[in-house]
């Protein structure tokens, strides 16, 4: 006789056993090595929500305290890897096998314990495709997740940093998994319902609230002129001339940079309303003038950025946010848009090889995805039009039947031709290949492939690889903008002054720029302070970007 | 370039904290007033850091020259943050220690010092910790001339280590909300004594404890300016005009005053409990006041103006 209900009652059985140290589904702060062993079965697959940002840290350091003879080889399945407790897991047994997207801060260590075998690497992914995987083949059996407050129903408000968990909930709940939350109070009455009550099986009362990391602000004191200057022709060159008004930013300083120069530079163009209405990012105090002065029409964010709250809650008309008045963000929904409704997406990254492939990861340090290679790839899947899309459609595509051409998204690489400490941003061969090697992954961890990159710009120029029509187009290209890195005085002199001809290699004069007017004057704010002002005061920079 | 079109932009709009050394000269000065000695042209540069394979400046990052201010005749010198954190080395303190035993001769209504360093450049150490003496015994011999010798401070690198100490021996000090002053840097107190005792990375907290609104409150600087090139001006103009003298009264009274400052202070474990201890209503609220606001605030401390420092 078949079992149709085993995963079912498995899942009853564990709740059971976990009610044991719970008064209804509220657990106190101290139970909570006790409620894990209670719930948790050697093997699982267990999410331990690590966001980009918000970190479910108190269920975090009860896990690492679980004892390893009770709790082992779990399969941890979570986006980022970002305290030290997520690496601990492995160190002592209680972990065994990880699928994850991101590791920042814990990238040096990461790669350490990726060498000394005390990981087994699933794969490192993007977010949506991890997502995905959650409702596949890496659902988990239990979910660890973190929200502002909840009453004593497990009806739960996240705050503004939704991010992961509707979809980690969603994956877990209705397929017979346990959702365990920990919440910074428990309250009568949520202030708004991110997710309903029956969804969530036990709440802890955290001791501390969660921690939130705040990875969107960008010091403008700390701006450089040639990350100025990158920026002037990122505008002038790329979002002007293909009028891109629906777009992503990464976290660099090159594109922190283009948002301050918005309500300036932007302004003295004539780009106001033309360009950059439309986004899908984070909450990035670098965008306050740009909002102030009119220009973004609306903003989608992945999570939230710290300090921000105040400044959002006044802002409705451009965020997104609850019947409350905070901020609703949603990592999944964030990346779809960026994935699919916006026309460019423009970041940095640490190596790109003259093909134009790119990567994070250097032999040291593991960073992963996050979100970059679904916003900084074409999707095959866009079917709607728009004028940004088609004209970089029309400058990719030369064979065929021009009816059944189709667009292209932007994908720009917004790099300086050395990183810090002088490392040479272009190289032969990514450091991502020799990690592959080492560690024996089948895929080596490329975050934006070379078919999906249309420009790089750097100090030197914009290189327009839509443009080029053979490899050695492309190759000398890239050579042509890579300054005075190794490859970048590999390059072919004719060559190079070919594809200027052509229109290929941009550089600042072809664009009408003066290299010395790249001027920190022209930022609209040039200190955190400055963006304070801009912002009426709603915005509340943490301590540690403060110089007051 | 760049820097030259910045420096002729309007001494009102020029954010001090912005601008380069040559910059703040330029604009601080009256118009087209400021000649400079050994001017990166003469490339006198440091003769230690190529052993380090380190880049040199051709002025070794400070400025010296001299100027009219409201048409009396100044010597200044500004170091350049930028270059090196704006460290003392052995050209860089020989141009300024040169400056100052010029001013005995020169006989200017004042020396204007626009400290912008970390303290010693490690890479010449001895060079740099003799150039802080030597500057210091410059600058009590200027006094002693009877030339005042004002410090200003609100740049990138504030005002640390030796140039912590040579602050201390000016006539005059005027500071800007992001000009700090001390000895230690962050960084250093926080390897040395813990996170716990001094988190660097917690830059409120660093500017609460070495930052201008703090140094102008306890006294230690005797002006607070908006983060303007025009505004350092109009400070330094009136600082010169009421330098204390330089005699064994003062100097016993700075004696008296640092004394009781430990007394009175000693025990509290962040500048707002100073500031309340000063009187300040509202402590909290001093880090986001505006200038205005905290010069009212300056204005109902008593002891925030002495003419022992």
């Amino acid at each position: 006789m078949t079992e149709w209900r085993g995963e079912r009652n498995d899942r009853d059985a564990r709740v059971q056993a976990g009610r044991v140290h719970a008064d209804g589904k509220v657990v106190p702060a101290g139970s909570v090595v006790d409620l894990l062993e209670a719930i948790l079965r050697p093997g699982d697959r267990v999410c331990l929500e690590g966001d980009n940002q918000k970190q479910a840290d108190c269920l975090a350091r009860g896990l690492a305290a679980c004892d390893p003879a009770k709790i082992h080889d779990l399969h941890m399945v979570q986006s980022g890897i970002v305290l030290p407790e997520h690496l601990d897991v492995f160190e002592t047994g209680i972990a065994k096998r990880l699928d994850y997207s991101y590791s920042g801060p814990q990238g040096a260590r990461i790669a350490r314990m990726l060498y000394g075998g005390q990981i087994q690497l699933g794969a490192v992914h993007t977010y949506l495709e991890l997502f995905a995987r959650y409702f596949v083949d890496l659902t988990p059996n239990v979910a660890l997740i973190a929200g502002v407050s909840a009453d004593r129903d497990g009806n739960l408000y996240t705050g503004p940093n939704t991010e992961d968990t509707p979809t980690v909930v969603e994956a877990t709940a209705f397929k017979n998994g346990v959702v365990i939350a920990q919440v910074n109070q428990i309250v009568e009455k949520v202030p708004r319902v991110d997710i309903p009550g029956d969804r969530i099986d036990f709440v802890v009362e955290a001791d501390t609230p969660f921690y939130v990391e705040p990875l969107f602000t960008r010091d403008p004191a700390a701006m450089t002129e040639t990350q100025i200057l990158i920026a002037m022709m990122a505008i002038k060159g790329i979002y002007a001339e293909y009028g891109i008004r629906r777009l992503n930013h990464g976290i660099g300083f090159g594109t922190a940079a283009i948002e301050l120069l918005l309500p300036t530079y932007g302004e003295k163009l004539g780009l106001k309303g033309k360009i950059a209405t439309h986004w899908a990012l984070n909450p990035h105090p670098t965008l306050i003038p740009a909002i102030e002065s009119g220009w973004v029409k609306q903003i989608h964010c992945f999570g939230s950025e710290v300090g921000m709250d105040r400044y959002i809650r006044e802002r409705p008309d451009i965020f997104f946010t609850g019947a409350d008045g905070s901020l609703r963000s949603n990592r999944a929904f964030c990346q779809t848009a960026g994935l699919y409704a916006c026309d460019m997406f423009i970041g940095a990254t640490l190596q790109i090889d003259l093909m134009g492939h790119s990567s994070t990861i250097t032999q040291s340090r593991v960073a992963g995805f996050g979100g970059a290679p679904n916003m900084g790839s074409d999707p095959h899947g866009r079917r709607h039009p728009s004028d940004a899309w088609m004209k970089a459609g029309r400058e990719g595509q030369i064979v065929g039947d021009p009816a059944l051409m189709r667009g292209r998204k932007l994908v720009v690489q917004l790099v300086e031709t050395f990183g810090e400490k002088l490392v040479p941003t272009f190289v032969e061969k990514l450091d991502a290949l020799e990690l592959a090697r080492k560690i024996g992954l089948e895929l080596a961890p490329v975050m934006i492939y070379a078919d999906d990159v249309t420009h790089i710009v750097t100090e030197e120029g914009i290189a327009n690889l839509l443009l080029c029509r053979d490899a050695d187009d492309r190759e000398q290209a890239i050579r042509g903008v890579a300054g005075y890195t190794e490859v970048g005085r590999g390059r072919d002199r004719a060559k190079v002054e070919e594809l200027r001809a052509r229109g290929i290699i941009r550089r600042p004069e072809d664009l009408g720029i003066e290299p010395l007017d790249a001027d920190r004057a022209l930022l609209a704010a040039k200190s955190i302070k400055d963006l304070v002002h801009w912002s009426g005061g709603l915005y509340e920079p943490p301590a540690k970007f403060r110089n007051w | 370039m760049a820097g030259n079109r910045a420096a002729s932009a309007d001494p009102d709009a020029l954010s001090w904290y912005e601008a380069t050394a040559r910059q703040r000269v330029v604009a601080l000065a009256d118009p087209g007033s400021v000649r400079e000695f050994l001017p990166p042209t003469e490339r006198r540069m440091s003769p230690h850091l190529p052993l380090f394979d380190l880049p040199r400046a051709f002025d070794d990052g400070i400025v010296v020259g001299r100027a009219t201010l409201d048409g009396k005749p100044v010597l200044i010198a500004a170091q350049e943050g930028r270059f090196m954190g704006g460290a003392f080395g052995e050209i860089h303190g020989a141009k300024l220690v040169g400056l100052l035993r010029a001013a005995i001769e020169l006989k200017p209504a004042a020396v204007l010092i626009l400290f912008d360093t970390g303290g010693v450049r490690l890479q010449e150490a001895n060079a740099g910790e003799t150039a802080i003496a030597e500057t210091m015994r410059a600058i009590v011999d200027a006094r002693a001339a009877g030339i005042p010798v004002i410090g200003l401070i609100g740049g990138r690198a504030g005002c640390y280590g030796g140039g912590g100490l040579i602050a201390g021996t000016c006539s005059r000090l005027a500071v800007s909300e992001g000009g700090r002053i001390s000895v230690s840097g962050p960084e250093v107190i926080e390897t040395n004594k813990g996170a716990e005792e001094f988190d660097s990375r917690d830059r409120a907290l660093v500017w609460r404890t070495m930052g201008g609104k703090h140094r102008r409150l306890i006294g230690g600087a005797d002006a607070f300016c908006a983060d303007t090139v025009a505004a350092f001006r109009r400070a330094a103009l009136d600082l010169i005009g009421r330098a204390p003298a330089f005699d064994l009264d003062t100097l016993e009274a700075e004696q008296a005053r640092l004394e009781s400052r430990i007394e009175r202070f000693g025990d509290c474990r962040d500048a707002t409990d100073v500031w309340a201890r000063l009187g300040v209503n509202d402590p909290d609220s001093v880090p986001a006041m505006d200038t205005r606001a905290f010069d009212e605030t300056v204005a109902r401390v008593r002891e925030a103006n002495h003419d022992a420092r």
